[in-house]
């Protein structure tokens, strides 16, 4: 899994690429809460994820709260139908904000 | 004479270090796959049997490596039948629920799509330790 975080105005987006799994997880949710501790808004772009299990979208929850608790916003952008087969199994797509694009997803569409 | 088709029947040892499960998740699409189900349902297959390998490595074992996993996917006229032994801590089977739609718990996620995917599961305490098991059965079109 490679990941990357990239600053858009005072938004921070970050790209995964590859399989988020019980192994990999652990280093998405490190980058995820560094991120979000130096934005407003963090904007999470998940089309090239290849896989996701439930330790990957546990991690997606865990951020979401951290990012209600300090008033920020944390948004999921270009999910492909691999990750919503996930979200669908799960049934967790409503508590997130979801976006087509990134651009929507910053609001500057 | 009546004959019988042959069917398939694979077994893993399989250390309970997350960094193997790529390896199973390779295998099971494929042998899903061959059995005949589409790719949705590879996928989702797949996923539950990752999600019972993890479920393993982190509640029987506590995320030691070290640990014993024995996976075996028998094939019948009906579908497919996964097995998964361990001898690790035994389940505590009042944490073993349903979750609620739309909610933001973090537990539970596995066990829920592994409810989700497979007809049966099953979990029972026996000589050699815990064993999980379920049953996906394919469903004929024609």
């Amino acid at each position: 899994m490679k990941i990357s975080v990239r600053d858009v105005a005072d938004a921070k987006v970050v790209e995964v690429d590859g399989e988020v799994d019980l192994g990999t997880s652990p280093d998405l949710r490190r980058t995820l809460f560094e991120a979000l501790s130096g934005a407003r808004r963090l904007a999470l772009n998940l089309g090239e994820i290849r896989y996701i299990d439930s330790s990957g979208i546990a991690t997606l929850i865990e951020v979401l709260k951290r990012s209600q608790n300090m008033q920020k916003e944390f948004v999921l952008f270009g999910l492909n139908p691999r990750v919503l087969e996930v979200f669908r199994l799960t049934h967790v797509i409503r508590i997130f904000q979801v976006f087509q694009t990134e651009q929507e997803a910053l609001g500057t569409s | 004479m009546e004959t019988r088709a042959q069917r398939i029947h694979i077994k893993f040892s399989v250390p309970s270090d997350p960094r193997y499960l790529p390896v199973i998740r390779g295998t099971m699409g494929s042998l899903a796959a061959a059995i005949g189900w589409d790719e949705a349902e590879c996928r989702a297959i797949v996923l539950a049997v990752d999600e019972a390998l993890a479920n393993v490595i982190r509640h029987a074992y506590h995320s030691r490596p070290d640990g014993l996993m024995e996976l075996e996917f028998r094939e019948s006229a009906e579908g497919l039948e996964i097995s998964l032994l361990d001898n690790g801590d035994a389940p505590d089977r009042s944490k073993i629920c349903a979750r609620e739609i739309d909610c933001d718990q973090v537990g539970g996620l596995g066990t829920h799509i592994i409810r989700e995917v497979m007809d049966t599961v099953s979990y029972e305490e026996c000589p050699l330790g815990n064993r999980f098991v379920a049953i996906k059965r394919l469903r004929k079109t024609t």
